[in-house]
């Protein structure tokens, strides 16, 4: 990784009428680095990624992609690759012929344009379905393909929005590894998503985007310690569903329920409060099917920083 | 990457056999049966439909009741019973297209023959006229002299004996049938020239059904222009360097090619089947095919690019399709339009399209008589072409 960023926005604020969508955003982004720009719905990712594309002139502020402003200037966007949410390819087509299609719409001239094709098959670990029609592939390989397709012209910026979706584990896995190999190629690489986990393992670099403003930034890791310090999670899983005397046992232990039947606190205890809380649930007749205890995630900082927010 | 955009296209069609053998075979076959349909519509084929009653029983309401009933220009049937009302009863039930009720002698003075027709057919009335006249012109000429004498005998202040007694025996020799009718037809008739019965309608419907088809598939390819926003590929595009330019580009260099290929299918069959000189105006009939095609293709794509949604485009492109083959006569010839319809037809791409065509194919028109039609065709295409650019820019 260098230390000059291929992507800056300096001071982003932009507004539809009278909404506000962005409020003041700074983002660098460095030459093989993954930033996961993270953040609920709304909160203006999208509008940020739009300006970074060049699609609109922001109300206030500036984007430079490697020291141009992509709105104006063709050569700014060359730079840039965007990997759509949606499956962007011609499912009527082969996976050579979408990247040969999207190769010469990006600009890359017709004598370069076998070799491009194939880094771009081989970079996404696609080669072995390129003659087979879009249509026809998996949801993981569509998504590789998908991002083969934002690469042929070697842009030194890729944009991934929401890379993950309606993807399997082993899928996302082989997704990670195709994103790690291209930013171990040096490209910049900055994911949009709601997929913290992914983010969590991924990203070198992680933003929150809260109401137009970016509200954390920093390593996965580094803001974690930070927030939690020695904290672990707890996670407790029952076996029936509480009535409403459990729940309040359940609450009056500090757990929150996360999904189903699945509840959760932070303690700095560790291990040993989580054995003390399964003797006090156990002794007033909770009997929970699994306890786990693990290191906090972004979901935890995500929540968090939620929390803040709603006390700001 | 215009061609890039063109194979997109293209593979597209060619991949989809059920789509490819619609866009290029039916075409032709709505040609066949639109040229069938109105070849009849147009009075080339009309045979009449026509209900008969001789109230008047004379002699030679009994001659004409028979004429017309033989006479092979018209399908005639006498009423049973042989009355009136039963003439109107079917006219009024659409049994039969009019009425022929001869409520007095056809040589008697008046207006012994009465026509019943339906206002919703009203071209029927006239038409039954003039089959009854044409029908006592070659069948009963003598009563036809018979009934001039009595008309004309205020206006001359009465004939002589001498006179009367010569017309009578003119009477007498025009009822045996051994003379032709006294005096010259008030009409001659010529076809013009070249014409072979049918061929100006199937020139006429093979130009309609051409642009009506190039701009139906037209539409149908340029809605791929909405499929490309809703499936992020314009996203994709619109963060490289060109924007949609090529895109639309391309999407209209295969439309074009759409449109031609279509032109040929019809064309081909209208020369096969009918016998259209097609080969033999090959240049002037290839601008055409170029402008109405160029047109059609423009067209479609500025209307697609104002649509948001593929509902609103699909919607919005068959209002349109249906509103300009209407106006413009690629359903009912425009010459059976009011006045002020066949004025706006000129505003739709149709009217020109089917007026060049028949310049070239049926009236032997030369460059000096098409080259308006092929102006307008190609500047309103590329006229759309610009505003679709325009309007993808715009969503840049």
């Amino acid at each position: 990784m260098t230390d000059r960023p291929i992507l800056n926005v300096w001071g982003a604020e932009h507004q539809y009428g009278s909404r506000k969508v962005l409020r003041g955003v700074d983002l660098a982004v460095r030459p093989g680095e993954i930033y996961a720009l993270l953040g609920p719905n709304g909160a203006g990712k999208s509008t940020l990624v739009g300006a970074i594309c060049g699609r609109f002139r922001l109300t206030t502020g500036e984007v430079a992609l490697d020291g141009h402003d992509p709105f104006k200037s063709p050569v700014a966007r060359a730079r840039l690759g965007l990997v759509p949410q949606e499956i962007a390819l011609y499912g009527h087509m082969t996976v050579r012929e979408n990247l040969q299609v999207f190769g010469r719409l990006s600009g890359v001239p017709r004598r370069e344009l076998a070799g491009m094709v194939t880094r771009a098959l081989q970079l996404t670990r696609t080669a072995d379905r390129e003659h087979v029609p879009v249509k026809h592939l998996s949801g993981g390989y569509r998504r590789r393909v998908n991002i083969a397709a934002a690469i042929l012209h070697r842009p030194q910026l890729l944009i991934l929005d929401e890379p993950t979706v309606g993807v399997d584990i082993d899928a996302r896995e082989a997704l990670d590894t195709v994103i790690r190999n291209l930013r171990d190629t040096g490209v910049a690489v900055l994911i949009v998503t709601h997929d913290l986990e992914q983010a969590g393992a991924l990203a070198d670099r992680v933003g929150f985007l809260k109401e137009g403003r970016k509200v954390l930034e920093g390593s996965p890791r580094g803001l974690i310690e930070q927030a939690f310090g020695q904290e672990m999670e707890i996670l407790v899983q029952m076996d029936l569903e509480p009535d409403m005397d459990g729940e309040s046992i359940l609450a009056a232990e500090g757990l929150e329920r996360r999904k189903g039947n699945l509840w959760a606190r932070l303690d700095a205890g560790g291990y040993n409060a989580a054995a003390q809380l399964d003797r006090r649930l156990r002794s007033l007749g909770m009997i929970p099917r699994e306890i786990r205890v693990r290191p906090p995630s972004l979901q935890n900082l995500f929540s968090l920083v939620a929390d803040w927010r709603r006390a700001a | 990457m215009i061609l890039a955009m063109f194979r997109v296209m293209a593979l597209a069609l060619w991949r989809d056999r059920g789509a490819l053998v619609m866009t290029f075979l039916l075409p032709p076959l709505v040609f066949l049966i639109f040229s069938a349909v109105f070849a009849g519509a147009t009075g080339e084929d009309v045979k009449l439909k026509l209900a008969i009653a001789d109230d008047a029983r004379t002699p030679a309401s009994q001659r004409l009741a028979a004429a017309l009933l033989s006479d092979p220009d018209v399908r005639a049937e006498r009423t049973t019973p042989d009355t009136g009302e039963e003439v109107r009863r079917l006219v009024k039930a659409g049994k039969a297209d009019a009425g022929v009720i001869i409520a007095g002698d056809p040589g008697a003075p008046g207006a012994p023959i009465l026509v019943v027709s339906d206002p919703s057919r009203a071209v029927a009335a006239p038409l039954t006229m003039a089959r009854v006249q044409q029908t006592m012109a070659r069948t009963m000429p003598d009563i036809l002299l018979a009934r001039t004498l009595v008309e004309t005998a205020p206006a001359v202040g009465g004939y002589s004996q001498e006179q009367i007694a010569v017309a009578t025996a003119a009477r007498a020799v025009l009822a045996k049938g051994d003379a032709k009718p006294a005096g010259p037809s008030l009409f001659a008739r010529e076809d013009i020239a070249g014409a072979k019965k049918g061929g100006g309608t199937i020139a006429y419907y093979a130009g309609a059904v051409s642009i009506l088809f190039a701009l139906f598939s037209a539409m149908t390819g340029a809605l791929s222009l909405i499929d490309e926003r809703r499936s992020g590929v314009a996203d994709r595009i619109l963060a490289g360097t060109r924007g949609m330019g090529p895109v639309v580009t391309g999407k209209f260099l295969f439309l074009v090619a759409q449109g031609m290929v279509q032109a040929l299918a019809i064309f081909a069959t209208a020369q096969l089947i009918y016998g259209v000189p097609v080969l033999q105006h090959a240049g002037p009939w290839l601008v055409t095919v170029v402008a109405a095609s160029t047109c059609a293709a423009g067209l479609a794509l500025a209307i697609v690019s104002f649509c948001k949604t593929r509902d609103q485009g699909q919607m919005l492109s068959t209002f349109i399709i249906l509103i300009l083959a209407a106006i413009g006569g690629s359903m009912v010839p425009r010459f059976l339009m009011p006045p002020w319809l066949q004025m706006a037809g000129w505003a739709t791409p149709h009217a020109w399209t089917i007026e060049a065509y028949q310049s070239i194919l049926w009236r032997d028109a030369g460059v000096s008589a098409v080259y308006p039609a092929w102006a307008v065709l190609t500047v309103t295409g590329l006229l759309g072409l610009l505003v679709a650019q325009a309007a993808t820019r715009l969503v840049r």
